[in-house]
């Protein structure tokens, strides 16, 4: 099998004739752990190839195994027709760290992967040049890499796995932690060195991410469950997705969740987001009688219904069930009786009034004006650095504001006071558990932090072993849980105390979308409980959880509204066109058109346009011009990504 | 937009070396970067000096010494005159009349007690005096027993001849040290401990602080083999030690007035090749942990002990019991703190010192070659 390939190139016939990786039952063992259980795929040259699946799947040894920085149990590898370890000097490989030398600048480190890769000193310069003014870097070449924000960080790995011009490009999440414009640009980059045929495999927990990939193989407790083109896994899949919109939003879910559970009924999943339901269904047109039927019987206003194609998520989520892998929900079980929200419902927790904050000269934050009500989700979007952090920081009381008035639980004065504390709760990106401690230890300390009563603690510490599932482990390390579990006893431990309001940073950034999703409801669980939600994050498919959202650019609130307003709030259309040459159209229109509206998804080009009625006419002109075929083309409607981006952008022209 | 794909054949033209000092060049510009490093790399040899060298004192000094005359004569009186003339003892205060209780109170080291008839006796030929010396530090007891020893003897040949006693007299000279300055001895020392430790420190935390940040996967994901690894990273920080033994060097020269006593050669050889086997040793231990708290303590902890303890700089090595005895053997301090107290002190030059230098070079050669083949695979470890 292998000689086989050591002749690519020259080898005649077969149905892949010189596939840049072959993997053929490959097995890892770590001591008694299975972390690969026989594994089986190929890669064409010039393909790029996502690799999705929960934390722990076998995602990096993969990587690792394919890079020749480890040794396989067992199995058949050849990368470019070679063992991994003989092919490394051809291939580049990004981690989810990045790997850079902090304390180098973007050349030195440019400089040392080159010699460790054997590029010659001359060829060195002309590349260098080269690859640091197509990622946007040349300004700066001596800033020091940890001078650098993560979007720039990841540029620059880029740059390094490229500078000794591989022939394959392996990417471990490389976009973990990084904002929406960064990953686009980052991934528009990679559409390009793809299309010089290098070939490009990638793991990514951003199922937003995965769809810009021409096959997707999603991975699951050391085994390929699927693989396939996006379109392939949703007909697969054999559903279809209904968004529905209803004014008495958790009435028609309690009906509809109903029906899911029956067997006989068309509705086969159901997903609560920030102001929609999604349906999954085998029907479309039965499943849509049945919702009309079942909320006509409850006399609930009639909902909105819309048909669509399933999301990535949907295949996702709906295999991992299949096998088991859906962790057991516990509602949270609450100690304080919910707030009467029909008198309270009018009643806003969370308030800033023209809130600014400067850090010497650079003004963090510029005139934020924000309203959060009990029992309600509040999203706050926007790239690394826009001041988020800075805004939930100051609204938390952790950070004195410049200017502007604030209201926190109905106080005004003296925020830091310990009765207004006492009833915050504070999640932060890094869940802030100490991972030499054991799970009830981590509690106890909180359950001290929060000044619960002495009384109290074994209770609260019961309950929250009890929601995560943790019972009888209390005595295990934190350190040693998956960071999905993690995450759940950290939120545990910031809502011991029930507050009233809770700040959530970043909550679940690098964890898998199952637990994503428990997630989401353990915290519609709350809101519906009465408290209020602030929370931060990156993730804009995430962010549809939300009640309202708003969008910060440079400090500035820039957009406000649900989900399902902010979209439909976006001037212009979003069309999907499927050509023959995809990379040269892209480079075509982007020639044409501001370059952010051009981005290239799998071998579908993605195009927005403010009037699409006379835009599109002379661009599709354009590229029949340059022999370019225009096999398909559809509207399509935006997502919550597109809306930022494309707000974002906005934005940033008007004040550059 | 594209850039030429036009691949690169003549990759094997690049030489092994040009990879090896790349390695070297950027771990130099990582070091200077990282200010708080370059300060415990000069600061902390330093600091190490300057405390060994004015703490550690093995000489006894300003003994406190009480004494009972019940004499009262001329005689009596310059024998307890010459006593103190020595600068080695303090005059106690004698408590009680009586000889023990300056040293029960602690307040004596030891007492003298001269008898009634002192002069007397003398002069008939013979007398004698009572010392009472508090035996809880073995090693100062005996010291202060044989100096009070060496008093009475000095003041017995310096009576009139027709009292002295017929004997052979010894004439002593001091060799090497003539002033005995106590310096002299523990500096030199103190570079053998000094120049293990910090240089196999930083070497090691270099290392593994690779792996920790898993950028060493970037370098395993190289076809680079560990030897060129090593030798680039070793290259780099046997550079810096040099710095630090420039340093620490030239300091002792201004403070203790140490100076060459022979040509510079022995010791600019001999501190290369013990530097690099330091560093090695650093790799050695950076190669087998895996984190930077390992890297500290093995070195430090291994370091430490072995170059002061069993190399000779305190205790004499003929003082070390058997087995123990052995690992001084191995132990490269031992041999370093030969060439330089040579160096400083002795300069008797290559006659005494010669062997000192191949022992040294097969030491750091094993240990690098150790470090290389744990890291020999270039792979992640399970």
């Amino acid at each position: 099998m292998v000689d086989s390939f050591l002749a690519h190139g020259t080898e005649a016939g077969g149905s892949a004739p010189s596939a840049t990786i072959r993997v053929q039952g490959l097995h890892k063992q770590y001591g008694a752990v299975k972390a690969l259980c026989g594994i089986d795929f190929s890669v064409s040259p010039g393909e790029i190839f996502g690799l999705i699946g929960p934390d722990g799947a076998g995602k990096t040894t993969t990587f690792q195994i394919l890079a020749g920085v480890m040794e396989a149990s067992s199995g058949e590898v050849s990368v470019l027709g070679q063992p991994p370890r003989e092919a490394r000097l051809n291939l580049g490989y990004l981690t989810q760290a990045f790997s850079l030398y902090a304390d180098l600048s973007i050349l030195e480190n440019l400089r040392y992967q080159a010699g460790l890769r054997k590029v010659p000193q001359a060829d060195f310069r002309d590349r260098a040049t080269e690859l640091l003014a197509r990622m946007g870097l040349s300004q700066f070449p001596n800033r020091l890499a940890r001078q650098l924000s993560g979007g720039m960080k990841q540029k620059l790995a880029l740059c390094c796995a490229l500078i000794a011009q591989p022939r394959l490009l392996l990417l471990d999440e490389p976009t973990t932690g990084v904002d929406p414009v960064s990953r686009r640009e980052f991934w528009d980059l990679l559409a390009g060195v793809a299309a010089d045929g290098v070939t490009v495999v990638a793991a990514t927990p951003y199922l937003d991410e995965a769809e810009r990939c021409n096959r997707i193989a999603l991975i699951y407790d050391g085994k390929i469950q699927q693989i396939g083109t996006l379109a392939e896994l949703q007909a697969d899949l054999a559903l279809h997705r209904i968004e529905v919109r209803a004014d008495a939003l958790g009435e028609t879910e309690a009906v509809l969740q109903g029906a899911v559970s029956r067997a006989s009924s068309a509705l086969v999943d159901l997903q609560s987001f920030g102001d929609r339901l999604d349906i999954l269904t085998p029907n479309v047109a039965q499943a849509k009688s049945e919702i009309l039927q079942l909320v006509d019987q409850q006399k609930l206003a009639i909902p909105r219904l819309e048909a669509n194609e399933p999301t990535l998520e949907n295949v996702f989520v709906s295999h991992l069930r299949q096998q088991g892998a859906d962790p057991i929900y516990r509602a949270f079980p609450f100690y304080r009786k919910p707030k009467a929200l029909s008198t309270e419902a009018a009643a806003v927790a969370i308030s800033a009034d023209r809130l600014q904050k400067c850090f010497g000269e650079f003004q963090a934050v510029k005139d934020v004006t924000l309203a959060v009500r009990y029992g309600e989700i509040y999203g706050l979007l926007g790239a690394n650095g826009a001041g988020k952090t800075t805004t939930i920081k100051m609204l938390c009381g952790l950070l004195p504001a410049t200017q502007g008035g604030m209201s926190l639980a109905g106080e005004t004065q003296n925020l830091h006071r310990a009765e207004v504390r006492s009833r915050l709760g504070y999640m932060s990106q890094k869940f802030t558990l100490y991972d030499d401690l054991t799970i009830r230890q981590n509690l106890e300390f909180y359950c001290g932090v929060y000044s619960i009563p002495q009384k109290l603690h074994r209770e609260k510490i019961d309950w929250v072993l009890e929601t995560c599932g943790l019972v009888g482990r209390e005595n295990q390390m934190t350190g040693s849980l998956p960071g999905g579990w993690k995450q759940r006893v950290a939120f545990g431990a910031s809502v011991m105390h029930e507050p009233d309001i809770l700040f959530l940073d970043e909550p679940t950034s690098g964890v898998d979308p199952l637990a994503r999703r428990q997630f989401w409801r353990l915290i519609r669980d709350f809101a519906r409980q009465g408290t209020a939600v602030l929370v931060t994050t990156h993730y804009l498919e995430e962010a549809e959880n939300c009640n309202r959202l708003a969008f910060m650019v440079a400090g500035e609130i820039v957009a406000e509204g649900s989900p399902t307003q902010i979209k439909a709030a976006q001037p212009g259309q979003l069309i999907e066109l499927v050509t023959a040459h995809t990379q040269r159209a892209s480079d075509l229109l982007r020639q044409q058109v501001e370059p952010w509206r051009v981005s290239i998804f799998g071998d579908r080009l993605h195009l927005v346009l403010d009037c699409p009625e006379q835009e599109l006419g002379p661009l599709i002109q354009s590229l029949q011009g340059a022999q370019i075929e225009i096999r398909a083309q559809r509207p399509l409607p935006f997502t919550l990504e597109d809306a930022f981006i494309g707000t974002v952008q906005r934005a940033e022209e008007v004040s550059p | 937009m594209n850039w030429p794909m036009t691949r690169q054949t003549n990759r094997q033209t690049n030489r092994p070396t040009s990879r090896i000092l790349s390695q070297a060049r950027k771990e130099l510009v990582q070091f200077s970067r990282d200010r708080l490093t370059v300060a415990l790399a000069l600061i902390l040899p330093l600091g190490m000096l300057l405390i060994y060298g004015y703490a550690i004192r093995l000489e006894a000094k300003n003994i406190p010494l009480s004494v009972q005359d019940l004499d009262r004569s001329p005689l009596s009186r310059s024998y307890v005159e010459r006593l103190f003339a020595t600068n080695q003892f303090i005059p106690a205060p004698l408590i009680d009349s009586s000889p023990l209780s300056s040293l029960d109170h602690g307040l004596a080291k030891a007492t003298v007690v001269i008898p009634p008839h002192f002069s007397r006796e003398v002069a008939e030929g013979g007398s004698q005096v009572q010392i009472l010396v508090d035996g809880t530090d073995v090693n100062n007891a005996r010291v202060i027993q044989n100096s009070i020893r060496g008093v009475t003897n000095f003041f017995i040949q310096s009576l009139p001849n027709s009292v002295r006693p017929e004997g052979i007299r010894a004439r002593v000279r001091i060799w090497f040290n003539p002033g005995r300055q106590e310096s002299l001895y523990i500096v030199p020392g103190i570079f053998g401990v000094v120049l293990w430790v910090f240089p196999s420190m930083l070497s090691a935390i270099a290392l593994v602080r690779e792996k920790e940040q898993g950028t060493a996967i970037q370098v395993y994901a190289s076809d680079l083999s560990s030897t060129e690894w090593l030798l680039g990273k070793g290259l780099a920080y046997w550079l810096v030690a040099v710095a630090e033994a420039a340093v620490v060097m030239g300091v002792s020269g201004l403070l203790f007035g140490l100076r060459l006593q022979t040509g510079p050669f022995p010791l600019l050889l001999g501190t290369g090749i013990y530097l690099a086997a330091a560093v090695s040793f650093g790799l050695f231990v950076g190669a087998r942990t895996g984190n930077q708290n390992g890297a500290v303590q093995g070195t430090a902890i291994v370091g430490f002990l072995t170059s002061f303890l069993l190399s000779g700089f305190i205790y004499r090595l003929e003082n070390i019991p058997f087995p123990l005895s052995l690992i001084s053997n191995i132990i490269p301090a031992r041999y370093y703190i030969l060439l330089t107290r040579d160096a400083f002190v002795r300069g008797a030059g290559w006659a005494g010192i010669w062997f000192v230098l191949p022992i040294l070079a097969l030491q750091g050669f094993v240990l690098f070659k150790l470090a290389s083949k744990i890291m020999q695979s270039m792979q992640l470890s399970e």
